[in-house]
């Protein structure tokens, strides 16, 4: 028999100094296919609205040529780009932190109570008279770390039980959500409707100076998120296995949770609560990656990419109508989720 | 010697006590096997002989020092334990799961080693699963699973082993496979190892030093054919017995007596 290639079965070894790095070759793949098909939504994103604008031109802009077209492209489109895509891989890692630690697939910042947390006491600012898009992101920032700082204090007993932790989310998710419905009915008609598109999801209106938050978080906490890109791998095993491996398990779950709350309640913070992103972009990117945990960039990349697909749908598809994104990211990611499970349900009966 | 020792160990979950004022000294370099009836506390011990459990009085000492005291990334350099049920993470392959081992060697700059390689290739091999390196652990038999998760606890390569009921859900083909390969590990690599088994002639036949436990309490402990009788039988499991030698290995066996009611006349 020839030789066994044991490295954990495909996986390349990176060296760099005296430092040694695994690589999941099929993930760096699927995450360089990814990234083309990013740019390809974002110079498509930067083309299509009302001035088209052909995608050589586009390019010639980001290149810094001048052109007629340059304050559409830079000062008009860029910028809502720009939040599309911090807040899609922000919600793409937020929502694989925190289906990790649950060990849920169905767990996600939208599930366990933090949208809603964010959306609640955003609402409740709306109605008090509270409506600068520059202040609302910071005060839905800490409506969401304190309904996740409640969910776990909830959850904890001498440890975090996943299955407690999940069931604890959803029950402070629909006290909270009934919370803001009540502040939607005592509240002003115009407060409501406007309380209403920011709970489905808007990037409308958002450049440079409301996606501040959201890129300062991205960049400070990219450290943070390259640990717990590889501390995911010991704490999808069970606790006593992780605990036997020398796995500090309350601390390392703890920090996980720590990442994925605060990228989800800034992401929220930035464009409301998109649905469906959190959940369905780490599914689609660990499916694809086909590893045994999800894999971060890959969901960060989908992520990005489901938004700013469906932020260009919204905005062209009923045109001059606009859709906020939120109505469209369930659209563009569950259909194809649902094939890729139904295809590996298929793969998995052959063998 | 022992490296690993219990001193006036009390265990409970909750305010519910399980263990109270446990004395046991792991010999080195030796096989020694927990046995005793249902929720006798044979597990919870081993457990907490593996810091899983943190002791609600007295301590494990490893080498001298507190358990609960030490690093668990230091205990797990020293310490491997196998619980009674792991639950692999879906679709992870074999290789990937035995290379999982590793953690307590690596860090987050030294991901990957040469003995890293070394070790993982050698678990593999020693259990018999390198051919199943790629194939993903769901797809596994319950037999080929077990070695697989063994695989994992010895690429850690530490000095203790502990395993948690290895044999549950598995054949008796499969059991003694993995009750063998256990025993060639202690006496070819000097592997110091304790088993929870709750067969009491698997016990008999594979320990080097036997501790029944009874009610949270050791009832005896010593080499199997010097402690294992009938009366220690009736003792621990309340069952009548008769102790025979192995016919095999000489070692004591267990043959229930009075069986189905035998002292009942027989209905025609």
């Amino acid at each position: 028999m020839t030789t066994v290639n044991v490295r954990p079965a495909g996986h390349g070894l990176v060296r760099a100094g005296r430092g040694s790095f695994l690589v999941h070759r099929r993930s760096a793949l699927v995450a360089g296919g990814l990234l083309l098909l990013l740019a390809a939504a974002c110079v498509a994103y930067l083309c299509v609205g009302e001035k088209s604008v052909a995608p050589g031109e586009v390019l010639r802009i980001l290149l810094g040529e001048p052109s007629p077209s340059a304050f559409v492209v830079e000062e008009l489109r860029e910028p809502r780009l720009v939040v599309a895509l911090a807040v899609g891989a922000a919600f793409g890692i937020a929502g694989g932190l925190i289906q990790t630690v649950a060990r849920n697939p169905l767990a996600s910042p939208d599930i366990i109570g933090i949208s809603q947390g964010a959306g609640a006491v955003t609402v409740a600012a709306m109605t008090f008279g509270l409506t600068s898009y520059t202040v609302l992101p910071y005060v839905s920032i800490a409506g969401g770390i304190l309904a996740a700082a409640l969910v776990y204090a909830f959850a904890w007993r001498g440890g975090l039980h996943a299955t407690r932790f999940v069931l604890i989310g959803i029950g402070i998710a629909i006290a909270l959500r009934s919370l803001i419905t009540l502040f939607m009915t005592k509240g002003d008609y115009l407060v409501a409707q406007q309380a209403q598109i920011w709970m489905t999801g808007s990037l409308n209106g958002r450049g440079w100076d409301e996606s501040a938050p959201i890129r300062w978080t991205l960049l400070l906490l990219l450290p943070a998120v390259l640990w717990a890109a590889r501390a995911q791998r010991t704490v999808s095993l069970d606790d006593d296995t992780a605990t036997a491996l020398g796995v500090r398990l309350g601390a390392v779950r703890l920090g996980l949770v720590a990442v994925g709350v605060v990228l989800a309640s800034v992401a929220t913070g930035v464009a409301g609560p998109v649905d469906f992103v959190a959940l369905l972009a780490p599914q689609i990117a660990r499916r694809m990656t086909r590893t045994a945990q999800i894999p971060l960039l890959c969901s960060a990349l989908t992520g990005a990419v489901i938004v700013v697909v469906a932020d260009l749908l919204g905005r062209r598809l009923f045109s001059p109508v606009e859709l906020p994104v939120g109505v469209l990211t369930a659209a563009v990611g569950a259909p194809y989720l649902i094939w890729l499970i139904v295809r590996s349900r298929a793969v998995g009966g052959k063998t | 010697m022992s490296r690993l020792q219990a001193r006036e160990l009390t265990l409970a979950y909750e305010d519910r006590t399980v263990v109270e004022e446990l004395d046991l000294a792991i010999p080195d370099g030796r096989v020694t096997v927990i046995v005793g009836p249902n929720a006798c506390g044979k597990s919870t011990t081993l457990r907490a002989l593996g810091r899983l459990l943190r002791p609600a009085g007295g301590a494990v000492l490893l080498d001298g020092e507190e358990l609960a005291k030490l690093p668990t990334k230091r205990i797990a350099r020293s310490i491997g334990l196998l619980p009674q049920t792991p639950v692999a993470p879906e679709a992870i392959t074999v290789a990937d799961l035995v290379s999982r081992g590793r953690q307590p060697h690596q860090a987050w700059w030294k991901q990957w080693s040469e003995e890293d390689e070394r070790a993982v290739t050698d678990a593999m091999e020693r259990t018999d699963v390198a051919a199943l390196a790629d194939r993903s652990v769901d797809a596994l038999s319950g037999g080929q699973r077990q070695r697989v998760w063994i695989a994992m606890a010895l690429a850690q390569e530490t000095d203790l082993l502990l395993l948690d009921e290895p044999t549950t859900y598995l054949d008796i083909s499969h059991q003694v496979e993995v009750l063998d390969l256990v025993r060639r590990l202690n006496r070819l690599r000097g592997r110091t190892v304790v088993l929870v088994l709750h067969d009491l002639n698997q016990a008999a036949r594979y320990a080097d030093h036997l501790v029944a436990m009874k009610a949270g309490r050791v009832v005896a402990e010593g080499p199997p054919e010097e402690i294992v009788t009938a009366e220690l039988v009736r003792d621990v499991f309340g069952l009548s017995s008769v102790v025979v030698p192995d016919p095999v290995t000489g070692s004591p066996l267990v043959v229930p007596g009075a069986p189905w009611g035998a002292e009942e006349p027989v209905r025609s």
